[in-house]
């Protein structure tokens, strides 16, 4: 008889039999599950104090987050955020990480011992559908009926003791995001491993019953206990595929079909049966403990969205927010990044002045200071952007630009919930590979994973600003906005051009397969979290300075060693500007340069750009921390100009002409719109597109597809600009 | 009252109201009530947890590209494939 996978909770028990007890494990192990757009994260902080562990930049999910707090009686309590899911049916990705946890079956996490369920209390019929799944897997639960006060503010008075009365398990009413009933539902999670499972709150009818047992007893065979066996039975009558957490039950698809057969013999429909059964249930359940006062009618959400979704209001509030975000992303950050270029400006002087003229003093200066100074500076530009990102995500408006863009993302062969890690991409391209898990179709997700990095994401905005910043003037043109500020929009529209063309191209070629039908829920309009506003924004700044702290900083030092060595002895009759370019020449870094050149040359660019390029494959910031260094060396000791001044005063030592025209710039910046230069997205590419040998070629292909676009169009742009009089570079 | 709505409502022969008609073909702000969802099964599933199922009431909020419609206070896009194949029995028509 083959056997499911032993649970986690049971392979742990087995490896710690006989060891000492860990003083880390928690006493208690709590599981937070709820449908989407409940405040179940918002919940989960509040609980656990915002001490979770969450996803970096290295590839860990961002989806299945962990934390702890104290019981009222002081026991260290575990508490994993579950994703967001509509039922335990796994039809995408994030569902089935939250039944597989559950069931016991995910081998990376422990089998939870109360399970916290967040429910809408203005929703509540809905909700109560996943609830009542979750009372059937044998595991004590706690209701939290969340947002209690716009469920009253909305007419609706829940008779809590009823619902107690009703559902067999501790109902909390909480407002999260206040932090209120926090403490009561803190003590009900702690009573809750006393309480009996809830199970099964409905009766079957006697022939579905009977029809079935042999399912339920084919699962039990299986290894899953029976009170999960029976829920999983009923739920795999209205499924299409059986999913990976039950592919080792012996002869599944046949037992199902006769089991739906014998249930259609009884009279019932087999895809609706466990619908109905449910609502019919939940429907009683409201019926006794729900009342509504207030009348049915437009509420503000509803209101906004005659706006938002409007047939032509719509498309154009969407352009305007997206060019609102790109200006002020150079407009607002302007007076903060001056300020920390002055602060830069002044530790690395006063860091000079500390040492003694020589190596030690230039790797200080011109490697550290020059190196990961020149990318920090771009800090405030990164938290207007991921605060932007946060207030769309955070106030529903997502969902409504999937709607508006359903028309258009269905012409490249996706639909509108594709355009939601897009627009995640913007900010990051991790996070929104890690969105895709809410498509359900293979291939759709695989096509949104290949495209997400062509979204401009922040990286590559230390590169823009300093190319916008050097080579467009700072004037207004239209309405009020700057060209830099319509220039870098130009730049983040390339790249959504260039996601959109290439998911057409892999959904008719590799990814071929029909477009499935969107189904989306548009949440209510909330008003931000400003305290998780700022978290998130924290957040993604730490993950910023600890990346500029880490690989930028080891990056710089190498650049710079690279740029100082081997010395030569440079021409005494030269003036100290050319004895230094001699230096930078025939360095390792030069010599390095000069090797590569001819592979850039046809772009325009010269070795340092080439240089710069290289070294930034691993991550695109580097690009403008190697200038920094390359600049800084070259340079003229402590009195390090603006990188973008330097670039503008750089001449061709040959021919005299300068070496950074606008031409090249915005070439340069077209390369850095296609090219995928970055070591986190690639690792999660490898596991999103599957893992393994499957994950590495689709990481692969999306490196190798990406850079020649990046070439080509900028071999397009420079070629292209020359023949229109636009002049040249080098 | 719109044309596509009117003949979704009476039959052509006999002018009897004719009670039913697939999703897809009703008109912003008109109220009807799921009577069968044929769809692929994982749909289906998926739609019967949103809380669109066989029996509940749902009021068409706009329809393009793809519909909107409220569920008992559940907003929700769908696609216009699927809308095709649910059928629903007219309520209360627009206006």
């Amino acid at each position: 008889m083959t056997t499911l996978r032993p649970s986690h909770s049971a392979r742990r028990a087995e490896g710690s039999s006989g060891g000492p007890a860990d003083a880390a494990e928690p006493a208690l192990r709590v599981a937070i599950i709820g449908n989407p757009n409940t405040g179940k994260t918002t919940l989960f902080n509040a609980l656990t104090g915002l001490r979770q562990r969450v996803g970096n930049f290295a590839g860990v999910t961002v989806e299945r987050v962990e934390g702890t707090f104290r019981s009222p009686d002081g026991r260290r309590v575990a508490v994993l955020d579950l994703p967001g899911s509509y039922s335990l049916s796994a039809g995408a990705p994030d569902e089935k990480i939250a039944l597989e946890v559950l069931l016991g079956r995910d081998p990376d996490r422990w089998r939870p011992d109360v399970i916290v369920v967040v429910a809408d209390a203005a929703h509540l019929e809905r909700n109560l559908f996943l609830a009542s799944q979750v009372f059937e897997l044998g595991i004590p639960v706690v209701l939290a009926l969340n947002q209690f006060d716009r469920a009253e503010a909305e007419g609706y008075r829940i008779d809590v003791p009823e619902m107690i009365h009703q559902l067999g398990v501790f109902v909390v009413p909480t407002v999260a995001n206040r932090g209120e009933g926090l403490e009561p539902l803190k003590r009900a999670i702690e009573l809750a491993p006393g309480q009996t499972p809830p199970g099964r709150r409905f009766l079957l009818p006697p022939a579905v019953a009977e029809a079935l047992e042999p399912l339920t007893a084919a699962l039990v065979a299986a290894g899953l206990g029976p009170a999960p066996a029976a829920m999983e039975a009923l739920r795999l009558l209205g499924v299409d595929q059986v999913e990976s957490h039950l592919a080792g039950v012996p002869d599944l698809p046949a037992t199902r079909g006769r089991t739906r057969a014998a249930v259609e013999r009884a009279g019932f429909v087999p895809e609706r049966l466990e619908s109905d059964l449910r609502y019919t249930w939940i429907a009683d359940v409201i019926g006794r403990a729900v009342t509504r006062t207030a009348p049915l009618g437009r509420d503000a959400s509803h209101r906004i969205d005659g706006f938002v979704l409007h047939r032509y209001l719509g498309p154009l509030i969407f352009i305007l927010l997206m060019a609102l975000v790109f200006q002020s992303v150079f407009t607002w950050a302007q007076p903060l990044i001056e300020g920390i270029e002055i602060a830069i400006g002044a530790t690395g002087e006063a860091a000079g002045r500390l040492l003694p003229e020589g190596d030690l003093r230039s790797l200080v200066v011109d490697g550290v200071f020059g190196g990961v100074g020149s990318v920090l500076v771009f800090l405030p530009q990164i938290a207007i952007l991921f605060g932007f990102s946060g207030l769309l995500e955070q106030s529903g408006y997502m969902a409504r630009a999937a709607f508006l863009m359903d028309r258009v993302m269905r012409k490249v062969g996706l639909h509108g919930k594709s355009f939601i890690p897009m627009l995640s991409g913007y900010a990051c391209a991790v996070p929104g590979i890690m969105a895709t898990r809410t498509i359900e179709d293979p291939k759709d997700r695989l096509a949104t994973i290949m495209v997400v990095p062509l979204m401009s994401c922040s990286a590559r905005l230390p590169v823009y600003t300093l190319l916008i910043g050097a080579f467009v003037p700072a004037i207004t043109v239209w309405g009020g906005i700057g060209l830099q500020g319509l220039t870098m929009l130009a730049m983040y529209l390339l790249g959504t051009l260039a996601a959109l063309a290439a998911a057409w191209v892999f959904k008719r070629t590799l990814l071929k397969g029909p477009v499935r039908p969107m189904i989306l829920e548009l949440p209510p309009y909330r008003w931000p979290s400003l305290r998780s506003l700022w978290v998130s924004i924290a957040q993604r700044c730490f993950l910023f300075l600890r990346r500029a702290g880490t690989v930028i900083l080891a990056l710089s030092v190498v650049l710079w060693a690279l740029a100082t060595y081997p010395r030569v002895a440079a021409d005494p009759s030269l003036p100290e500007a050319a004895q230094q370019e001699q230096q930078l020449a025939s360095s390792a870094l030069g010599q390095i340069g000069h090797a590569i050149e001819p592979v850039v040359r046809p772009l325009g660019y010269d070795w340092k750009i080439g240089v710069s390029i290289a070294a930034s494959f691993a991550a695109r910031e580097v690009f403008v921390s190697t200038m920094g260094t390359i600049y800084g060396v070259g340079g003229s000791g402590d009195d390090v100009p603006a990188l973008g001044a330097r670039l503008r005063e750089e001449r061709d030592p040959r021919t005299g002409a300068p070496v950074y025209t606008p031409l090249v710039a915005v070439g340069l910046m077209v390369f850095y719109v296609f090219a995928l230069m970055c070591i986190s997205t690639t690792a999660v590419t490898v596991r999103e597109a599957g893992g393994g040998r499957i994950g590495w070629q689709w990481a692969g292909f999306q490196f190798a597809y990406m850079l020649v676009l990046a070439y080509g169009a900028a071999w397009v742009v420079y070629h292209g600009g020359r023949a229109l009089g636009f002049g040249g570079g080098t | 009252m719109p044309h596509r709505l009117r003949s979704a409502l009476t039959s052509q022969a006999d002018g009897v109201p004719r009670r039913t008609c697939a999703l897809a073909s009703c008109v912003p702000g008109s109220r009807a009530t799921v009577v069968n969802i044929a769809c692929a099964p994982d749909e289906g599933c998926r739609l019967r947890a949103l809380g669109l199922y066989e029996g509940s009431c749902l009021h068409v909020v706009d329809s393009r590209h793809c519909m909107l419609v409220d569920v008992r206070g559940t907003r929700l896009a769908l696609g216009n494939a699927l809308t095709s194949g649910i059928t629903v029995q007219l309520e209360r028509l627009p206006g």
